[in-house]
């Protein structure tokens, strides 16, 4: 009913509208991502935004100089951030908790200095434009497609074994590795995973809007309304992450557009009031409360 | 005589400059219930540690079935065969029973539940399979953490203090499942503290002080042993 | 990037590395002692940092008080806004997982940010006192550097002399080396967590308030001092205070160094890559981990 609702939705929808919802794809999409690695294993990535970029970055140039289809872009996108979280990730998930989480603090810094200095391939601090194309449409349902998959994804991976093991590393890693479970690797799947929603839907985002800069695809505030959205629905489930970014999107887009400041100084004040009040998001609170099975 | 199970040769560890365990060597052999006691602070659980590879060691080797496993990561030696339980529960607390044991297997996942099921029946937990480990009892999580351990089928299990808060009724039970262990021809290895647990358990004992191992034995000949004496009542 | 260097670049290259290193090790000191004490990584310790640079200008702008005189003045403030935090927030969560005191610092540091936004506006500020430098023989120093390195070198050595000295500095040193002892042995663990966080944020804020008289003050500046006072933990050792020093000493010196070579953008990579590669080769650190 709903799949359907939203399906049809572009045909009807205002132009504002279908953007609105195609940027609540795009949340989803971003926040079940960060959970797959941060709700799943403890591993808090400060940085998950350097994949949204380092994936908008890959698809605008891989459009812009070298003329692929945006579907085919928005993949290799994908594929992009993936790199970037293998050469990151192997070495820092090595290590335990702060390492990985600091590392990731940086990261998203120096992919923004690395894009500004190769400006012959990046156009630099100017950006780079994509050629015009009216594709809102399409890209609705790229994305659509995109938070879909992440979901689903979320959803396997919480109901296999895979996905118990990798919270037995935020459960207790020292005992895991004891009973046998290879944790170097399941973090690092886990982050690959991690990364390549946030490419793909860097690289459908930039070229639905035609032009990027560094500044545009690397902010810390999308890490930070990531990390909020899933904190606020709970982290760890599977529908948390699809919750928060509703929620959280909507207020924000209705309430607190006119406040910026405002808005980003109570974003840190949820996630303190999270942690410190509600541990387990909203979601998690209920799964609690109610015995309710890990599926919702 | 039958290849030992584990052999220590001359393992050694310290911390900073104090030796946690200090030229430690003994030998395992199958099929049979092993204890390891001394004063508090005396290495055990750190020569535990270093079996499992939670610790480095600092010289020495460790051999399992003949195979060199020190230097090896925990959790390769835990897929050779050597399960231990910790001496501070360590379960999953926000997986349930159930999964506590699931996730620890690979394979086909039909047989593993029924294995797991298995083993929650004979710890009595069958009940509880889908309680957050967290939820339950102390007891009741010292026996998951227990079964969690023989999901992977070791043929050494390492024991950190298996009778520390259980009761008496639950202990008994934890005896004979040790017992029939052995009987299945796994070897185990327990600390204890309880010294009526490690007498009426125990076929060797090997006693530790200041990490040198100082005495080995039959139960009843380490209880009269001068320096087993000495270690534990002061001189 | 045909540059030929000569020895008075190389040199030149020392003396600013050692003047910007001792400014490292003294605000990475204070993350390494919360770190030490607590096991708690401050992500809010840069913006920690930056309401120190504020403090300074502040009490420059309005009170006319001189900007080195202000730095004991923006200390203290700042130690009881840092014992303040412990006292209401940190507390809860020294004892829980990583994750959680992470996201709380984490949480802390967004909303201190923002809330310069509101309060101070992302104009940029400055506290123009000394300006320009002076030569020494075929080298120029900066004024503000060379002072600001003597600042922090007497901060940093003042600290260590309390950390090793005084009753106080001897339990907060006592209880990152094993808190279950330190407790037995009757300190008051608690008290200890207070006043380490204090004088954490009270060595972020002297670097704020020198950085005030060298850099353009706004909200935002913080930030990468939380990940370079991190790298300089990690290149000393985790848990390990004097590597601080040493750690705080090769990142001036490399940053520095790559200034040679690159654009200050790329330099600020290089910082980043030595992190990886630290990680990669030596996860404990140049000098180890901790030491008893």
């Amino acid at each position: 009913m709903l799949v359907v609702a939203l399906a049809v939705y572009p045909t009807f929808g205002t132009g504002y509208g279908v953007r609105a919802m195609l940027q609540i794809f795009m949340w989803i999409a971003l926040a079940g991502s960060w959970n797959l690695i941060s709700g799943l294993t403890g591993y808090v990535s400060f940085g998950h935004v350097a994949f949204f970029g380092a994936g908008a970055y890959t698809g605008a140039i891989l459009i812009s100089k070298a003329s692929w289809p945006w579907l085919a872009a928005a993949l290799a996108g994908g594929v992009g951030a993936c790199a970037v979280a293998l050469v990151i990730g192997y070495p820092c998930l090595r290590l335990k908790g702060p390492y990985f989480a600091i590392a990731m603090l940086g990261l998203n810094e120096v992919l923004r200095a690395l894009v500004s200095y190769f400006e012959g391939l990046t156009g630099g601090g100017s950006g780079l434009s994509l050629p015009t194309l009216h594709a809102t449409v399409p890209i609705y349902y790229a994305m659509a497609g995109t938070a879909a998959t992440v979901t689903l994804l979320t959803y396997l991976i919480i109901t296999s074994r895979f996905g118990l093991r990798l919270m037995t590393i935020r459960e207790d890693e020292l005992a895991a590795e004891a009973m046998g479970i290879d944790t170097a690797r399941h973090k690092l799947y886990a982050f690959l995973l991690s990364a390549v929603g946030p490419g793909i839907a860097g690289a459908l985002a930039a070229r639905d809007q035609g032009y990027i800069e560094p500044i545009s695809v690397f902010p810390l505030a999308t890490t930070i309304t990531m990390i909020v959205m899933v904190l606020f629905g709970g982290k760890g489930t599977v529908w948390g992450p699809v919750l928060g970014a509703v929620v959280l999107f909507v207020s924000q887009e209705f309430v607190w557009a006119r406040f910026p400041y405002l808005h980003q100084l109570l974003f840190g004040a949820i996630i303190v009031a999270v942690v410190l009040l509600m541990p387990r998001g909203v979601l998690g609170l209920l799964q609690v409360k109610y015995r309710l099975p890990r599926t919702i | 005589m039958a290849t030992p199970v584990l052999e220590i040769d001359g393992l050694s560890k310290r911390f900073g400059g104090v030796a946690a365990v200090d030229g430690v060597s003994l030998s395992l052999e199958p099929g049979r219930i092993y204890g390891l006691i001394g004063p508090n602070g005396s290495g055990k659980t750190t020569l535990f540690n270093c079996i499992t590879g939670i610790e480095r060691r600092d010289a020495g080797r460790v051999m399992f079935n003949g195979e060199r496993i020190d230097g090896l990561k925990p959790y390769e030696i835990a897929r050779k065969g050597i399960g231990r339980t910790f001496q501070v529960i360590r379960v999953f607390p926000e997986l349930s029973a159930l999964e506590n044991l699931l996730v620890v297997t690979r394979g086909g996942l039909a047989d593993a539940e029924a294995r797991a099921l298995e083993l929650l029946r004979f710890v009595r937990l069958e009940g509880l399979r889908n309680e957050y480990a967290g939820n339950l009892s102390y007891g009741q999580q010292k026996l998951v953490e227990f079964v969690r351990v023989l999901m992977r089928d070791p043929s050494l299990i390492l024991l950190d203090e298996p009778a520390a808060g259980v009761n008496r009724t639950l202990l008994n039970d934890l005896l004979d499942a040790v017992r029939r262990l052995r009987d299945e021809g796994r070897t185990v290895l327990l600390v204890e503290h309880d010294m009526k647990v490690v007498m009426g358990l125990c076929e060797t004992v090997f006693v530790l002080d200041h990490g040198e191992k100082i005495a080995e034995g039959e139960p009843g000949v380490i209880q009269t042993d001068e320096r087993v004496i000495e270690a534990y009542f002061g001189r | 990037m045909n540059i030929a260097i000569t020895p008075a670049m190389v040199g030149q290259v020392v003396i600013s590395g050692i003047l910007a290193g001792a400014l490292y090790a003294m605000v990475a000191l204070g993350l390494a002692l919360i770190y030490g004490v607590m096991r708690v990584i401050n992500i809010a310790h840069g913006p920690l940092l930056m309401l120190g640079a504020y403090t300074t200008f502040f009490l420059y702008s309005a009170l006319g008080l001189n900007p080195y005189l202000s730095v004991p003045a923006t200390m203290l403030v700042l130690f009881l806004v840092g014992v303040g935090l412990q006292r209401t927030l940190v507390f809860r969560v020294v004892d829980a997982p990583e994750l959680s005191s992470l996201l709380l610092t984490f949480g802390v540091s967004i909303a201190l940010v923002n809330l310069a936004q509101l309060a101070f506006t992302s104009d940029l500020r400055a506290v123009e006192y000394l300006t320009g430098s002076f030569p020494l023989g075929p080298f120029a120093v900066s004024k503000t550097r060379l002072v600001a390195f003597l600042f922090a070198a007497g901060v940093t050595a003042l600290a260590f002399l309390f950390l090793q000295r005084t009753r106080l500095g001897k339990a907060i040193r006592a209880t990152s080396q094993h808190r279950e002892v330190a407790m037995v042995c009757g300190i008051d663990v608690q008290r200890v967590h207070l006043i380490t966080f204090g004088l954490a944020t009270a060595l972020a804020a002297a670097g704020g308030a020198l950085l005030a008289v060298i850099v353009a003050i706004q909200p935002e500046m913080g930030q990468i001092w939380t990940f370079k006072s991190f790298l300089v933990i990690v290149l000393g050792g985790a848990g390990n205070y004097p590597g601080a020093l040493l750690g705080g000493m090769l990142l001036g010196l490399i940053e520095q160094g790559a200034s040679l070579f690159l654009t200050t953008q790329l330099s600020e990579v290089v910082a980043y890559v030595l992190l990886v590669v630290v990680l990669l080769v030596r996860p404990t650190g140049l000098l180890g981990g901790r030491q008893t």
